[in-house]
């Protein structure tokens, strides 16, 4: 049983810390702009394209990686500036309208440079390498994920519980005008949470894609959904909660993967369920009921509307 | 003897840890005109929010026509931690119907930061209200078969527009009129739901003094022509003076003081909330 | 009071009468075009498509324009429309080739377009009306994302190999009546008369009528109350969940029919391809012609289809003027393309092509516009 459940568990855990770098970025633009940014996944996925070409190009790869990382970053700020800054005072749905389209527009970007086509990504030496635990294979990228998962999240909340840039953001994200009004200068606070958000969401995609060896114009869109939904579970605005969130998604995604196989092999079942078809379905069913259940999540805080 | 419309008993509305609205208890009788009065941040809107049921009250009880539409959980189940200085009486959470359902039942209100229709005309700004009373379905009204219905609820609508003095204006954009009319607007769409009782959220809230002076003959005149109850929150004392039967005081979310408005001007609690007493 | 009755019943006013005759000519021309032109042309091809994706794109307006409701689930219930019209019509003597994994499938008899397309609408609102009872409650972004998964989630069910034999799992479906099958053809074969374009006009065109007249209804203000202010419409006796409820299944009753004129289309479907991508393509077309405006969502829509379908095709290819090659055309550049003119439109055109305006306002007298401008 535990032989059969164990493979599993193992990359849920690693995926599970993958969306948890995305989540954060999720979780904090929405905890300060109250938007949902949906361009964050296509983020990830146009970081994952540029490793690709950097690579291509024959720079060496401590290069490509750093190089990934700043372009990332900037592309997350840009974002923010062309698409977001304009629409502040516009209402909610037509930044999130926006967002949609930002998402569109680097999909087909990414769709025209690729020819569509689905690029190998590099092999990062160390992380790529096969290892054996309790007579399971892997790659290492499966356990080094948690722990650089759990270095960059503590070193994230120090910087947001302890420095001036990450007070004024927890102020920001308290009361939006009332920060404004105190002299928080909003526009770099904001521009902070961006690139704290792709760099994060930079690291992510280069465990994510060296786990699954190739990158689409569309890679991004599920595990930024999927990121997205572990936002909201464990309670939007809040770090530890998507971080828990993520690794909770990540395990049951890939458990139900394997949920066939699993109770085939125990002898629960006679036959093939086609169970996996719902590894992407459970996330949203998950979702759904969070929602109606606890609509702040695990560790979200309530808000009262006033009249 | 009157019969008393609207019973307010031992309300209690909490946020957090803030107390806005304590302990209240008030009676309106049928006809009257009432007045709740007291200075900002005492509680006053808090209190409209329990009527209509916008907010659901920590504890108390609220009843309309003499059936209750706000009361405590009859099987004394505490939803929240309760704060309120009348701990003993304490009955367990509020169960209460929702807004629509208080509209319904002849309760209509305007809001003291105006909150009409921005997307549409005067005139569908009143018709929006009368929806309620419908007789059409939803098959009847897509395919247009109550055409009478329709013809009916405009001239109604236009009647009432003709009562606020806004008939000329029914084709312009809601928004783009001047303040005061824009609370007028309100009043009218308020009555365009058939109230028995009418809530005025601040209604002289920016207007001129000579608009003022029209709305305290205006309130009168309403009242008498829709056979109207009227509960004000107001700022402006000659108004509530002039027109108010009784006067509630609130100050800190506590009724302070309740009477005539000749009892109430005497009355020191009243002057010193005013004022700002010493114990502050 | 005699000045309020004369004013009292609605005058029916010139701007209508130009706009149904407008529409009109539409219907003429395309009755005429498809007599005259070969039946490959481009153009009917945008014709049929455009009319799909018009009636898809209302149905979400009245939703994210008329209710102020944002869901993004529109793929989900298209994809149970086209599923329900496709399982309900396919002959049952071609069952057997197009459920050939599962011998020949669960359902035994096929019904008569019409009433089949209805059945999809139903279907579409009903998985409406179950999933609205918890996902309508939230609030604005929980709901986009909430619908969003739904429509994932059916995306899931749809292609799960144990329902099969009622979905043919992840293979297609095919076989089922499609728009040339309107097409009216003599004892030889020959088509006699054309209606492969102009039948899908008149669906798509009574869908479309039933939904200006719902917005036009007291049902319709009382929705344009919620998307103005909730608490507002609330307080005047509008059950909001009642009436959110009413018209997520009314727009999804129509996205329904709307996903089974697009299997009519494409003449097979298969469940993987309605994505949210599809959802966001229908959202951009609403936008651009403006949220809140019908005849927007409808020009928006035939824009959005000729354009990608046709007009921008040659951006895809190599194109050569003289011996010089134009830079940067090959497979993908239209989209680009396409990406910018709609962040332009976001951005800078926020009301997109018609704002929240209607065919009709366009031909009223000039007063009107100062006023809008005014306010």
């Amino acid at each position: 049983m535990f032989k059969t459940v164990f493979p599993y568990l193992l990359t849920g855990i690693s995926v599970g810390g993958q969306y948890a770098l995305i989540a954060i970025g999720y979780t904090m633009v929405y905890g300060i702009l109250r938007l949902i940014n949906f361009a964050h996944g296509d983020v990830f996925m146009v970081a994952g394209i540029v490793m690709v070409y950097l690579n291509a190009s024959g720079m060496p790869l401590w290069l490509s990686i750093l190089l990934t990382l700043l372009i990332t970053v900037i592309i997350g700020f840009a974002i923010e500036r062309v698409a977001y800054k304009p629409l502040r005072s516009a209402p909610r749905m037509s930044i999130m309208i926006s967002a949609i389209g930002v998402s569109y527009t680097l999909q087909n970007l990414v769709l025209y440079i690729t020819g569509g086509l689905n690029q190998f990504y590099p092999k990062i030496p160390f992380i790529s390498n096969t290892v054996s635990i309790f007579g399971v294979n892997t790659k290492m990228v499966t356990l080094v994920t948690p722990v650089l998962t759990a270095i960059l999240v503590v070193a994230l909340v120090q910087l947001i519980n302890h420095t001036k840039i990450g007070m004024a953001m927890r102020a920001v994200s308290k009361d939006f005008e009332t920060s404004q009004l105190m002299g928080i200068k909003i526009n770099s606070v904001i521009s902070t949470t961006f690139i704290i958000g792709s760099f994060l969401a930079a690291v992510g995609s280069m465990l994510y894609f060296t786990n699954y060896n190739t990158v689409i114009q569309t890679s991004g869109s599920m595990p930024g959904l999927k990121a997205f939904v572990a936002a909201v579970f464990g309670g939007i605005g809040s770090i530890p909660g998507a971080v828990i969130g993520a690794f909770i998604i990540g395990i049951c995604e890939n458990i139900i993967k394997g949920l066939d196989i699993i109770l085939f092999k125990s002898g629960i079942t006679k036959q093939n369920l086609g169970l996996a078809t719902f590894s992407d379905a459970f996330t949203f069913a998950l979702l759904i009921v969070i929602l109606v259940v606890k609509p702040t999540g695990l560790f979200g805080e309530k808000t009262t509307d006033k009249v | 003897m009157s019969e008393n419309i609207l019973k307010i008993e031992h309300v209690t509305m909490q946020f957090g840890g803030v107390v806005a609205v304590n302990n209240l208890s008030m009676e309106i009788n049928k006809g009257e005109i009432v007045a709740l009065i007291g200075p900002n941040g005492a509680g006053k809107t808090t209190a409209f929010n329990c009527v209509t049921s916008v907010y659901e009250p920590t504890n108390g009880q609220i009843s309309f026509l003499g059936k209750p539409i706000a009361r405590n959980h009859p099987n004394k189940k505490m939803k929240k931690i309760y704060a309120g200085t009348h701990g003993e009486d304490f009955l367990g959470h509020v169960i209460r119907h929702t807004p629509d359902q208080i509209t319904k039942l002849g309760i209509a209100r305007t809001f003291q930061n105006i909150r009409l229709f921005a997307g549409m005309t005067v005139l569908e700004n009143v018709m929006t209200a009368m929806h309620l009373r419908r007789k059409s379905n939803l098959f009847t009204a897509v395919l247009h078969l109550n055409l009478a219905e329709e013809k009916e609820m405009r001239n109604k609508a236009l009647k009432l527009l003709e009562t606020v003095g806004l008939l000329e204006l029914q084709d312009e954009m809601a928004t783009s009129l001047p303040y005061g009319k824009q609370r007028l607007l309100e009043i009218a769409r308020a009555l365009a739901t058939e109230p028995k009782l009418l809530l005025l959220d601040e209604p002289a809230a920016g207007m001129n003094p000579q608009e003022t002076d029209e709305l305290s003959a205006f309130i009168k005149r309403i009242k008498e022509q829709f056979d109207l109850t009227i509960f004000v929150i107001e700022h402006h004392m000659n108004l509530v003076m002039e027109i108010s039967d009784r006067i509630y005081v609130v100050d800190f979310g506590r009724l302070i003081a309740e009477g005539t408005p000749a009892e109430i001007q005497e009355n020191p609690a009243v002057i010193a909330a005013y004022l700002g007493g010493e114990e502050e | 009071m005699t000045k309020i009755n004369s004013r009292a019943r609605k005058p029916i006013k010139w701007s209508t009468i130009i706009s149904a005759l407008i529409i009109l000519l539409v219907y003429a021309a395309v009755f005429i075009a498809e007599q005259t032109l070969p039946a490959t042309s481009m153009l009917f091809t945008v014709l049929k498509k455009g009319a799909t994706y018009a009636l898809v794109a209302v149905s979400m307006n009245l939703l994210n324009g008329f209710t102020g409701l944002f869901s993004l689930g529109q793929a989900g219930f298209m994809l149970i429309g086209a599923y329900s019209y496709a399982i309900l019509t396919i002959p049952v003597a071609d069952r057997i080739n197009v459920y050939q994994y599962y011998n020949g499938g669960l359902v035994q008899f096929a019904m008569p377009v019409v009433p089949a397309l209805i059945v999809a609408g139903l279907m579409a609102a009903l998985f409406a009306f179950l999933i609205g009872l918890p996902v309508l409650r939230l609030k604005s972004d929980y709901l986009a994302i909430a619908t969003l998964g739904f429509a994932e989630i059916v995306r899931a069910i749809f292609q799960w190999n144990k329902l099969g034999a009622l979905t043919n799992g992840s293979n297609i479906l095919r076989e089922f009546p499609t728009f040339n099958d309107f097409n009216i053809r003599n004892a030889e074969g020959e088509v006699t008369l054309y209606l492969s374009t102009l039948v899908p006009f008149l669906i798509a065109g009574v869908c479309i009528a039933l939904i200006v007249l719902l917005i036009n209804s007291t049902y319709g203000r009382s929705l344009r109350a919620i998307k103005d202010d909730e608490i507002a419409a609330e307080a005047m006796g509008i059950n909001l969940f009642h009436h959110k409820q009413l018209s997520f299944c009314i727009s999804s009753f129509f996205a329904g029919i709307g996903g089974a004129m697009l299997a009519m289309y494409q003449s097979t479907i298969q469940a993987k391809a309605f994505t949210s991508a599809m959802t966001y393509e229908i959202l951009l077309i609403v936008v651009i012609g403006g949220i809140g405006s019908v005849t927007g969502s409808c020009i928006s829509s035939f824009l959005f289809v000729a354009a990608s379908e046709w007009w921008l095709r040659f951006l895809d290819q190599k194109q050569m003027i003289g011996s010089f090659e134009v830079p940067l055309l090959r497979n993908g550049f239209r989209l680009v393309v396409f990406s910018v003119i709609i962040m332009i439109v976001v951005l800078f055109f926020r009301q997109g092509i018609m704002g929240t305006r209607e065919l009709p306002d366009l031909f009223r007298r000039k007063k009107t516009l100062k006023q809008e401008v005014k306010a």
